[in-house]
């Protein structure tokens, strides 16, 4: 990993953590802010919710006040209690009084407990009233409004209600009225944003979704309030919980509404909704990943700066390193302008690449002054040899002319003979060095490896099969398979042939001379492999300096040509051998 | 020949004392007649044509059409207060014995409303139009009638309005002989203007105009208001009425509140629960308290006064059920769909009234008023109206009013046709109550409020077979309400 992915990922890290750390910390402080908040609100809400229903009972105590105090009741009760047995005049009479109060609800009962006449349900005349006692022969009474489950024709209410008694001659007659609690109240709540109240009616046995009903009618779902209902129930005290409802999640205070015996007639619940909380929270979360990307973004583009100029210097001194390894020694580093410890390394870095070119080229001077003095050397060797007959046939010649003519003629024309020997040996030494000097560039051409082994072999046959040496044995083992190479012909065949010359001298006993062609590494290698007496190490490490020779007159080019021959075509040469087991040459070309 | 018949003693004598009390109360200060004006009426239901010939399926809608059709269009004979026959277009008939030839003597000088004298040809022609399975002839100024089989009360039948005569002039208007003739007949109202050339005399009022489609609520606002002279009343406004100084007339109880099981619920295996719901019913309190006194128990599909039999002839007595004998039946024979015509205020109370009498001996009853498609009650609650004829064809026409297979059901036994015996309209009435599956529940009677601008010279504006008597009344312009 880079010190640049490094340095990015440390920072996106950071950034991030910082983010997650802020948007945490000010979420919970929202939440603790907003329960807090949702407290004070839900308690006064309670408070409204209460207020508003003793106003429903004070005014159902009202409305029934005045149905009582009515010129209809009064004549009503007037009428009954002068005479006992024409009520059944009055069976219709509750509809229209309730209709003009305004009361869901309301019975005429005789002292007795017998219905005279029901708004709600006209057809219950004649029968006992459903809230008398089984076993009471009169129709109790209540100063206070109160809560009690009220049976209409098609469906169960709970209704706060009130009593009036009217004096009916002798005896008396019952009001007994009131208004439904239902969606209707729950409607008149003026109630902030983010609130609502539901009602639960305790008028049937079981908890179903008919009973709960809020402003809208009623609530389908009224499972996940059942816990919290049925709690209520039970302990008949105030009671709060976390509704979670499918889109949100509600904060519920549930308030009992107890009727006259004490029981739970219903259950006001005042929800205050957690949305207003999860849109803060939900805004805080996304600003907190709009910042943190923003931060992210800003962090990297920072990172990128500085890791670039941190990075930027040592990776300027890789590159030149690598340069350098290529043989590069030119190679600028522009680093040393920097300051601090890049700038150091770097200036560092040009002061040993530097020295190290100088030494250099103080090395190849070495080199070509040592090269030089080889030459030299090998030169005066290689000449000193043919002059000396010479200098030899000289100073005969000179001495000879003491001699008779004819003994002059004679010496004469053995000096000249080997005078001329001696010189054509300068020749043949001042041509191969010439050779040498005039290495011309391979021209480069399509053909077959064997054919250039063949052609190579072909110019030592007539050598091999005269009789005048210990015989070699030549066997060609050539793999037709090797294809076809872009080699140049001519100097391949030089090279070869210098190799065959070496394997043939090797072997002045006679012996087995081979040359192979093989598929290898994709190119193709020529082998030629001879059964002499070997080469030493130090003769391995020495083969091919020129002019470095083991044999009596040799040049030491041989094997320098050969060299340059595969170096030319970029491919390469080394030899396999051991004192008294040989020597193999081995060239590698590639096909291209 | 036989003369015209009376249903029964006991009715001539009940409608007699009816008679002399109404026309006590209804001609106390004598007035002198006075002509001109038109007399308002309102009604809840709204016809849509007179014609005696159409079919007509709704029941509010056949009620009014039979109260205004004898208006326009007279019958033969009609069913006086009395319950017996009275000539109208028919001076005189006679028939042989077995009542397989009928002779009808007509009116002279009776003319239609278009001026042209009403012929024997012509009602020959209006009958063979109503009664498709009678040959009708003429014999100079007679009609002759010969059912397919001897009939020996072809006379009651005649009675029936739906045998009104009606002289189709086109293919849209028909003539008529009665003391009005129809001037226009809209959706919503419906004016009749005198027919001067009337044969019983030119009536006192110039035309009478009925309204339609007003609510009970609308009719007594109009009526006490004095928007109107003649409404239909419900039992719970009678006190009320009174009380302003208003009249109420009414009609004999010639309804017939009655609860019918459906099929579903008509096997023998219910009998028991059908029983039980039976003697749940509270019928006094229902007659005596719902219905202001207006109306009697009914225990017998006939009344006495048609029948001239006791109810306990025909139907077992019941006794009220405890709730434990209730919660014993199976729950779904305790639970049970009453349904009733949404449109009759008075039938859908006392339909409550009979839920809750079931209800507090342990059946659960749920009243359905349906205005659409509803799911199939299990008991209707039906209003029929008797024909004040013979028991024979009485207990026909209800049986076509509860639904031509209720009776048939509800009687594997008997089987009853017009002119059947006494004895056989017992047997049958028995075995169509043995079984529960029709239970009567009251007979009550239509109430009419009328106002005190309407005066009368001969009984009541309404006589007690249901018949608008208004070619006898006049208006009090004096007393008139300014609308």
């Amino acid at each position: 990993m880079t010190l640049r992915t490094r340095l990015f990922a440390l920072v996106g890290a950071v950034v991030a953590l910082t983010d997650i750390l802020v948007t945490a910390t000010v979420a919970s402080s929202a939440r603790r802010a907003f329960a807090a908040v949702d407290d004070q609100r839900t308690a006064v809400l309670v408070t409204q919710v209460r207020r508003e229903f003793v106003s429903e009972g004070e005014q159902v105590a009202q409305r029934l006040e005045r149905v009582a105090s009515s010129d209809e009741v009064v004549r009503l009760a007037a009428d009954l209690g002068r005479s006992k047995t024409n009520a059944a005049a009055y069976v219709g009479a509750a509809a229209p009084l309730a209709a003009s109060q305004g009361l869901d609800f309301l019975d005429l009962v005789s002292e007795q407990g017998t219905i005279i006449s029901s708004a709600h349900a006209p057809a219950r005349f004649g029968y006992r009233h459903p809230w008398l006692p089984p076993g009471a022969t009169s129709m109790p009474e209540s100063e206070s409004v109160f809560l009690q489950r009220v049976e209409f024709p098609n469906d169960v209410a709970l209704g706060v209600v009130a009593t009036r008694s009217i004096p009916a001659g002798d005896g008396r007659i019952l009001l007994v009225g009131g208004r439904r609690l239902d969606e209707r109240f729950l409607k008149t709540l003026v109630l902030p944003a983010g609130t609502r109240v539901l009602l639960y009616r305790d008028v049937e046995p079981e908890i179903t979704h008919r009973q709960l009903v809020d402003a809208s009618g009623v609530v389908a779902d009224v499972q996940p309030f059942e816990p919290l209902i049925a709690r209520v129930r039970q302990t008949r005290q105030d009671a709060r919980a976390q509704i979670a409802g499918s889109s949100d999640t509600e904060s519920v205070a549930a308030v009992p509404l107890a009727g006259p015996d004490g029981a739970v007639r219903g259950v006001l619940l005042v929800a205050s909704s957690g949305r207003e909380l999860a849109s803060l929270v939900n805004r805080i979360r996304w600003s907190g990943l709009l910042f943190g990307a923003l931060g992210l973004v800003v962090g990297c583009g920072l990172s990128y700066i500085v890791a670039a100029r941190v990075t930027r210097p040592v990776e300027e001194l890789a590159d030149a390193a690598r340069a350098v390894a290529a043989g590069r020694w030119d190679v600028q580093v522009h680093a040393d302008e920097s300051s601090g410890e890049v700038g150091a390394l770097a200036r560092a870095f040009r002061t040993m690449t530097e020295q190290l070119a100088d030494q250099r080229d103080r090395l190849v001077q070495a080199e070509r002054v040592a090269a030089w003095r080889e030459l030299a050397r090998r030169l005066a060797h290689e000449l000193k040899n043919p002059l000396f007959p010479l200098r030899i046939t000289v100073d005969n010649l000179t001495r000879a002319k003491s001699l008779t003519p004819a003994e002059f003629d004679e010496v004469f024309e053995e000096s000249v003979g080997t005078l001329t020997t001696g010189l054509a040996n300068l020749n043949a030494v001042i041509g191969r060095f010439s050779d040498f000097a005039r290495m011309p560039m391979p021209q480069i051409a399509d053909l077959s490896p064997n054919d250039v082994a063949q052609r190579a072999v072909k110019l030592f046959h007539a050598q091999l099969a005269s009789g005048e040496r210990p015989p070699i044995h030549l066997t060609m083992d050539l793999d037709p398979s090797v294809g076809r190479i872009e080699a140049d012909g001519e100097q391949l065949g030089r090279a070869l042939t210098n190799l065959l010359v070496n394997a043939i001298d090797a072997m002045p006993q006679g012996g087995e001379l081979t040359i192979r062609t093989r598929r290898a590494n994709g190119g193709v290698r020529f082998e030629v492999s001879d059964t002499g007496q070997g080469l030493t190490e130090e003769e391995r490490q020495r083969l091919f300096t020129p002019y470095y020779t083991t044999k009596q007159h040799g040049t030491g080019l041989g094997l320098a040509i050969v060299q340059s021959v595969v170096a030319d075509h970029h491919g390469r040469i080394w030899v396999d051998s051991e004192p008294g087991r040989g020597t193999t040459f081995h060239i590698e070309l590639n096909r291209t | 020949m036989l003369p015209f018949r009376f249903a029964s003693p006991a009715i001539v004598n009940a409608f007699c004392v009816v008679v002399c009390v109404a026309s006590l109360i209804a001609t106390p200060t004598a007035a002198r007649p006075q002509y001109g004006g038109t007399l308002r009426v309102s009604a809840h239901a709204s016809i849509r044509s007179l014609d005696p010939g159409a079919a007509i399926t709704d029941r509010s809608e056949a009620v009014l059409s039979a109260r205004m059709r004898p208006l326009v269009f007279e019958t033969l004979v009609e069913v006086d207060a009395a319950g017996g026959l009275r000539p109208v277009l028919a001076e005189s008939w006679e028939s042989d014995a077995a009542g397989a030839r009928w002779r009808f003597r007509l009116r002279p000088g009776v003319t239609l409303h278009d001026g042209s004298p009403l012929e024997a040809w012509k009602i020959a022609a209006a009958l063979r139009t109503t009664a498709t399975a009678w040959t009708v002839s003429t014999d100079g100024e007679a009609v002759v009638v010969e059912p397919a089989r001897p009939e020996r009360d072809l006379a009651w039948a005649l009675a029936d309005p739906r045998h009104a005569i009606a002289v189709r002039r086109s293919a849209a208007e028909l003539v008529g002989s009665g003391p009005f003739r129809i001037d226009r007949l809209e959706s919503g109202r419906a004016l009749l203007k005198a027919h001067d050339a009337y044969w019983a005399g030119r009536p006192f009022v110039d035309s009478v105009q009925v309204d339609f489609q007003r609510s009970p609520r609308v009719q007594l606002a109009d009526f006490e208001s004095g928007r109107a002279d003649i409404v239909e009343l419900q039992p719970s406004d009678v006190r009320r009425v009174t009380e302003r100084g208003l009249r109420v007339a009414a009609t004999r109880s010639i309804d017939l509140l009655v609860l019918v099981f459906e099929s579903n619920r008509a096997e023998a295996a219910s009998e028991p629960a059908r029983r039980l719901f039976a003697g749940a019913l509270d019928r006094s309190t229902i007659a005596s308290v719902l219905l202001q006194g207006r109306a009697e128990p009914a225990r017998s599909l006939l009344p006495s006064w048609l029948s001239g039999y006791s109810p306990e002839l025909v139907a077992s007595t019941v006794p009220r059920p405890t709730r434990t004998t209730v919660m014993a039946l199976p729950a779904a024979q305790r639970t049970l769909t009453l349904r009733v015509d949404p449109a009759d205020a008075v039938a859908h109370s006392i339909a409550d009234r009979i839920a809750e009498d079931a209800r507090e001996v342990g059946f659960t009853v749920t009243v359905q008023a349906p205005t659409g498609l509803a799911p199939r009650p299990d008991v209707r609650l039906v209003r029929a109206a008797l024909a004040s004829t013979s028991p024979d064809r009485s207990l026909l026409q209800l049986g076509a009013e509860l639904g031509s297979r209720t009776l048939s059901a509800a009687t594997p036994g008997p089987v009853l046709t017009a002119g059947a015996s006494l004895d056989t309209v017992v047997r049958f009435e028995r075995a169509v109550l043995g079984g529960f599956v029709v239970i009567p529940v009251v007979r009550m009677p239509e109430l009419f409020g009328v106002g005190d601008a309407v005066d009368i010279s001969e009984g009541e504006a309404v006589d007690p077979t249901g018949r608008w008597n208004f070619a006898n009344l006049w208006i009090r312009s004096s007393t008139r309400a300014r609308p």
